[in-house]
């Protein structure tokens, strides 16, 4: 049971952490070279599946993640490197409500990149709106696009952030 | 060596270890499920230079995460003792007769296989699939190729589909050897 769910919960994050950094490193690159109306298709594809891929291993890790410490016991922890205890006063205990949160921030900006920013980005214009209707909606499309630019980043570097934590762990954490 | 320089060591090991596993299969997974859909939903000549850009890039993630995965993994056995400087150099648990080592090697056994697949298209399929056609080839030579570079293309799915599979057993290994190994 124990190996079954480290195995998920490693999965869960790799898929999260790791598509995240590929997205970024591999889909943006590719970008570059493409016309901005494909761009833009390849944009709104990507991110319709991704966003699914994000918010199910999210969840995933969440909820292996919470299993494993709910299995955690005293002997466990006994046989451990540095012999770490479940309390805010060792810093395994810190280190572990510190990925919680992390995981916490990642889930509201998945969330608000699934179910906010990347369906205002593909509002467009309906048939028949004036021109300055039309350069409005423009505007707030170039605001989704520019938000959703630093939500990445930062979901980037807390998936980063995540992952050293989690290793930390082995070690009886750094909080 | 000071007790905290060791535990910093340690954690950084594992950092990057479970970084490069966490980037070869979620890289791998997002490729094939999230990538590849996308280039459908574009013309067939820009999806091939969106396809050749993403595999140029990837292909980079794969040699720097094959690459950390070996250098951390044999780090971290030897931070734990389990590898050392004289004859025998692996030390108990880390033997055929122990299911740690038996995993261990497991593991080592589908990095080869990953090395593998992974030198197969970078070196042999790759070159096939981006080679130019040099003016006045005739009209057999253009059909031979295209077929050559079909053939390529396929080649390269089916090798990256298992090496997911095998990224995921490596998990799987990995993951087991906390509680002493699987096999």
């Amino acid at each position: 049971m124990d190996t079954v769910l480290g195995t998920v919960h490693a999965l869960a994050w790799s898929v999260y952490a790791g598509g995240a950094l590929t997205m970024e490193w591999v889909l943006r690159y590719a970008q570059r070279t493409m016309p901005p109306s494909q761009v833009g298709v390849v944009c709104k594809r990507s991110g319709q599946r991704y966003r699914w891929f994000g918010l199910v291993s999210l969840a995933v890790a969440g909820v292996t993640g919470l299993a494993m410490v709910l299995r955690i016991d005293d002997a466990d922890l006994a046989g451990r490197t540095g012999h770490p205890e479940l309390s805010l006063a060792d810093p395994y205990g810190r280190t572990l409500l510190l990925l919680a949160v992390t995981w916490a921030l990642l889930a509201a900006a998945v969330g608000s990149m699934a179910f906010w920013l990347h369906p205002a980005q593909a509002k467009r214009s309906p048939a028949g709106s004036t021109p300055e209707a039309v350069q409005r909606d423009r505007e707030r499309v170039g605001r989704a696009i520019h938000r959703m630019d630093r939500v990445l980043k930062l979901e980037l570097l807390l998936s980063i952030v995540a992952l050293f934590l989690g290793a930390s762990l082995h070690a009886g954490g750094v909080g | 060596m000071p007790d905290e320089l060791i535990k910093w060591l340690h954690i950084f090991y594992g950092y990057f270890h479970d970084l490069a596993i966490a980037v070869y299969i979620g890289g791998a997974v997002a490729m094939e499920f999230v990538l590849g859909p996308a280039q459908n939903a574009i013309p067939p000549a820009q999806a091939q230079v969106m396809g050749q850009k993403t595999a140029d890039r990837f292909l980079w993630l794969v040699w720097g995460s094959l690459t950390l995965i070996v250098v951390t993994g044999v780090l971290r056995l030897q931070r734990m003792g389990l590898i050392v400087g004289e004859w025998p150099p692996f030390k108990s648990p880390l033997e055929w007769s122990d299911s740690y080592g038996r995993t261990v090697i497991g593991l080592l056994v589908i990095w080869v296989v990953l090395l593998i697949n992974g030198v197969l298209i970078t070196f042999v399929l790759r070159p096939r699939l981006t080679g130019k056609m040099s003016a006045g080839t005739s009209a057999s030579q253009v059909t031979a190729r295209q077929g050559a570079r079909l053939q390529a293309a396929r080649w390269i799915m089916y090798l990256t589909r298992a090496d997911l599979g095998l990224a995921l057993v490596a998990a799987l290994f990995g993951a087991s050897l906390k509680w002493g190994g699987i096999l």
